[in-house]
């Protein structure tokens, strides 16, 4: 540790310096912008005018909705996923914990694209049906929300199973042998022993994947279009199609407020458990 | 649990997860003019195609020059400030911390135009500079959160027995320290570059005519067109990201990093 500050603040300016000017700064007006229905009066008008709007109202719970969900279903899936790879053999672990974070270094564009593949008009899912004489003519399936349900999963899957694996490699091996040998069944030996010890990973990852899906734009913007807008494909609308930067701010501004209620709502949860 | 339970739900997890990658891999190597699968019939065409394009290969050089500039400016200015955050004990570390991660909690698209409006647009910045400011910052977080994990396991004794054996602080740090946190660095360049490179939301309202990363490029050109192209070109990408992981895995043990 050294004692001379006057250098490590030297040495920590740039940095600081630099982020607070060209990122801080500008983020910080735009959303002030959301206060400023008209230049320079205060107002919560910008909010007032964006609720008003029905399309608004529901684009704002579908994002709502879809993050939620998205989170919830890869709680589900993540569990079991992490509880088998902790239990796989150390030399087989190493390499299926390597082909759940691969899908995380490969661009989104290119990971939401296959959905394309799959869902299109022509794709599998469609030959299926139409093969087995389920439809006569191809169903739509991209521009739903199930699609953008399926490619945010896909996204995000990876971060809540990486989260709980490294809070379940924290239990200790023989616990959950130990409560099945003293009688409790599966289900106890989760809501008992397994959930109680990985909530905080639990938290993490719920945080992760819900404010992943409430932010991502590619997967809405590819799987949903303009049918299914979500608060992100909104906001790039509002300001590309109709120019109208207050409804733009008041989006951002719900972004935040959401992303960051989100990491208070999961921790509360968290600890009212224990 | 018995094995066969395990395998199928790590299976089935995994196919959710991998396979649609192989599906794109294959529907990039149609023979036909459409995108389908199964593809009628195998060819290179497409790959080939991608090198091609024009455009592509603009935005290519851009997400390039994009990713290795912004990955290095960051480094240039998070290895000091990481450092600093680390051995001095600092009044405020906590703040600065906040500051310098501030780019990843905030949503990108945000971002994005709130630098087109308050940054490029009064300052009539270029918007190759723009993207490059932009991108430098994104990555910045990384950068310092890395350095810092491979500072932490580095004591400090080490510098300050230099030092006392008539090394300067900087000969210190330029002997003693940066050759011992080098596979952070390395670890940090990597995920710098990844993320820059896979980059969309911030980069949306920065992209003018003509200007554009590759990312942004392929959308607009899914829009138009309904070839095979994109998902030859998401194939060549995704092998690129896998590849590069790949060799810093064995190199170094990235993960360790991450």
């Amino acid at each position: 540790m050294f004692l001379n500050r006057s250098e490590g603040f030297a040495l920590a300016l740039p940095a600081a310096l630099f982020t607070f000017l060209v990122f801080l700064v500008p983020v910080g007006i735009l959303l002030s912008a959301a206060f400023q229905a008209e230049p320079g009066v205060w107002s919560l008008q910008g909010y007032v005018d964006f609720f008003s709007e029905s399309l608004n109202q529901s684009v704002f719970l579908r994002t709502l909705k879809l993050g939620i969900l998205v989170a919830g279903t890869s709680a589900v899936i993540g569990y079991a996923a992490a509880f088998c790879i902790v239990n796989l053999p150390a030399s087989s672990r190493g390499r299926i914990f390597g082909l759940v974070v691969l899908p995380l270094m490969i661009s989104p564009v290119a990971r939401t694209y296959a959905w394309i593949v799959i869902l299109g008009r022509t794709g599998i899912v469609n030959d299926v049906i139409v093969g087995l004489g389920l439809s006569e003519t191809p169903i739509r399936l991209l521009f739903t929300e199930t699609a953008v349900f399926i490619g945010l999963l896909q996204l995000f899957l990876p971060l809540m199973i990486i989260s709980l694996v490294s809070a379940m490699e924290n239990i200790p091996r023989d616990v959950v042998p130990a409560a099945r040998v003293l009688g409790a069944s599966w289900f106890q030996v989760f809501f008992r022993v397994i959930l109680p010890l990985t909530k905080e990973g639990l938290v993490i990852g719920g945080t992760l994947v819900f404010t992943g899906a409430l932010t991502a734009y590619i997967t809405p913007a590819i799987l949903g279009g303009s049918k299914v807008l979500m608060l992100e494909t909104l906001l790039y609308q509002k300001v590309n199609v109709s120019n109208d930067f207050v409804s733009a701010s008041v989006i951002a501004m719900i972004l935040i407020v959401m992303c960051f209620s989100a990491n208070l709502v999961l921790k509360r949860i968290a600890s009212v458990r224990s | 649990m018995s094995r066969l339970t395990i395998w199928l739900i790590l299976g089935t997890t995994l196919t959710f997860l991998i396979g649609p990658f192989l599906i794109v891999i294959f529907a990039g190597a149609s023979a036909g003019e459409t995108l389908t699968f199964p593809p009628q019939g195998l060819s290179l065409k497409w790959y080939a195609k991608v090198f091609t394009v024009e455009s592509f290969r603009d935005s290519f050089a851009l997400s390039m020059f994009l990713a290795i500039f912004g990955t290095l400016t960051a480094l240039l200015i998070g290895i000091p400030a990481a450092y600093a955050l680390n051995r001095y004990n600092l009044p405020g570390a906590e703040a600065i911390r906040t500051i310098v991660a501030a780019p990843i909690i905030v949503p990108g698209i945000i971002v994005g135009l709130a630098l087109l409006r308050y940054f490029v647009v009064p300052l009539d910045v270029t918007i190759t500079m723009a993207l490059f400011v932009t991108h430098t910052a994104l990555v910045l977080p990384y950068a310092v959160r890395v350095v810092s994990s491979s500072l932490n396991n580095l004591r400090a004794d080490m510098e300050e027995a230099a030092v006392i054996l008539g090394c300067t602080r900087f000969q210190a740090f330029v002997k003693v320290v940066l050759p011992n946190i080098r596979g952070g660095i390395l670890a940090a360049f990597i995920l710098g570059f990844v993320t820059s490179f896979n980059e969309v939301p911030a980069s949306l309202f920065l992209s003018g005519p003509g200007v554009r990363t590759l990312p942004i490029d392929m959308l607009s050109y899914m829009e138009i067109t309904f070839d095979p192209s994109v998902a030859a070109l998401s194939a060549l990408l995704a092998f690129m990201s896998v590849a590069i992981v790949f060799v810093a895995e064995r190199l170094l043990g990235f993960s360790r990093y991450v």
